[in-house]
């Protein structure tokens, strides 16, 4: 019981600072992955840091703060996303282009993609999402599919697609002469 | 045993346990697939090295203020729950405002010649395609949220109990020192000398005896510094716009 009760302390003010000081960084830059938008960026955080603040009674103890922000801070990242690009993130089963293939390909991609963030900005929306929940947040196959309304396969499939471009776009730039 | 398999080997999601096995034992068996999967492995692990973007000091400032603000309401409502407008939230909202009204409009002439040059940029490594971000567009954004708490409470500070007021205009010193610093740090001198200006006002407010009347009068000389600006800075936006 008074384990319970403990857990149910919640966060102060402080505490907040203290994360946001110590943790912003990282948060802001996982949004900045999955939204490759600076503005869109910073105003998930800003309402996931809210949106904690009006939870904080919910938080568990037992859990870091930090962590339970980011989570947070991630599913507001998406829903600015979806709220941005409607319906962006529902078109998981259909077969998406492979712009490596194009008459541009990815030669040229890979030249401009000096870094995985860059890299990043060559994948379509479902497949940079799916690849950063997955590889980047650590989530589980079941929670993308349950979080963007689609199935386990679908999202294996994008996190495939993202992989192979990456792995082309990333290798063949180390290829390149200097 | 294509990529994906081992993708999801590497990832422990996503196999059962008897495929986990298959690629256990496959890999126990073939050393050119052993070798693939290290490849792999090791290609996957670098990415998850890429440094945290920096963040730009002025958002940190803002999530902060967003913080002790949602605070700050909160203790006013209890304090007074009938009370629907947060008066404790008006002063630093008015001031930071005001202030990042003074630099976006100061730095709107700054930069009219420049104004597609960027203020710092994401992904910075040598040959990568960095992601521009004006500080315009970021002042912008802050002072919006700002401006919203300022416009709402600025009237009605003065009702506030002397503690409370001395405590705000202390926290209020201390976030535009922190935005003096970035303006400076930003290489904005202009922009940090303005901001540095406001400091003797914000101190004669959290004198011990400054006089209600004198109080106030400072309230009102800052409202009107707030007004000029956001004129300023609705001319100046409409100007760029309508140039563009």
């Amino acid at each position: 019981m008074v384990a319970n009760l403990q857990n149910l302390k919640a966060p102060t003010e402080a505490d907040f600072h203290q994360a946001i000081s110590a943790c912003s960084g990282r948060w802001y830059s996982a949004c900045l992955k999955i939204t490759r938008d600076p503005e869109l960026a910073a105003d998930a955080v800003q309402d996931a840091l809210l949106n904690a603040w009006q939870k904080r009674h919910q938080f568990d103890n037992a859990a870091r703060l930090e962590t339970w922000i980011h989570r947070i801070v991630i599913n507001a990242a998406l829903q600015r996303l979806r709220k941005l690009r409607p319906g962006v993130l529902q078109s998981l089963g259909t077969e998406i282009p492979d712009s490596s293939n194009t008459p541009h390909g990815a030669h040229a991609d890979s030249v401009i993609h000096a870094s995985l963030s860059a890299a990043l900005a060559g994948l379509t929306d479902i497949e940079r999402v799916c690849f950063v929940l997955k590889h980047l947040e650590e989530w589980r196959l079941s929670e993308i599919a349950g979080e963007l309304g689609t199935n386990v396969g679908a999202v294996k499939q994008a996190v495939f697609r993202a992989v192979r471009k990456l792995r082309v776009d990333l290798s063949t730039l180390r290829s390149e002469p200097a | 045993m294509n990529d994906e398999s081992l993708l999801l080997y590497y990832f422990d999601d996503g196999l059962s346990d008897r495929e986990r096995h298959e690629i256990e034992a496959s890999l126990a068996a073939d050393a050119s697939l052993a070798s693939r999967y290290a490849g792999l492995c090791a290609q996957l692990d670098a990415w998850n090295g890429t440094p945290t973007t920096p963040l730009p000091e002025q958002l940190l400032h803002r999530w902060h203020h967003s913080i002790a603000a949602a605070a700050r309401q909160e203790r006013a409502r209890r304090r007074n729950p009938v009370r629907s407008v947060n008066l404790p939230s008006f002063a630093w909202g008015a001031v930071i405002s005001a202030a990042l009204a003074l630099v976006i409009g100061i730095g709107i002439n700054r930069t009219a010649d420049e104004s597609v040059r960027p203020a710092f940029e994401v992904g910075v490594e040598a040959g990568a395609a960095p992601v521009a971000v004006t500080s315009r567009a970021v002042f912008e954004r802050s002072m919006e949220l700002y401006l919203r708490d300022a416009r709402q409470d600025l009237t009605m500070l003065g009702a506030q109990p002397a503690d409370d007021r001395m405590l705000l205009v202390r926290q209020i010193i201390e976030q535009n020192r922190l935005f003096e610093r970035t303006a400076a740090n930003n290489d904005a001198q202009d922009l940090a000398r303005v901001l540095r200006a406001f400091e003797p006002i914000l101190l004669r407010l959290a004198a011990d005896d400054v006089a209600p009347a004198d109080a106030e009068a400072l309230r009102v000389q800052l409202a009107f510094e707030l007004d000029v600006m956001l004129t300023k800075l609705g001319r100046d936006t409409s100007k760029q716009a309508t140039s563009t």
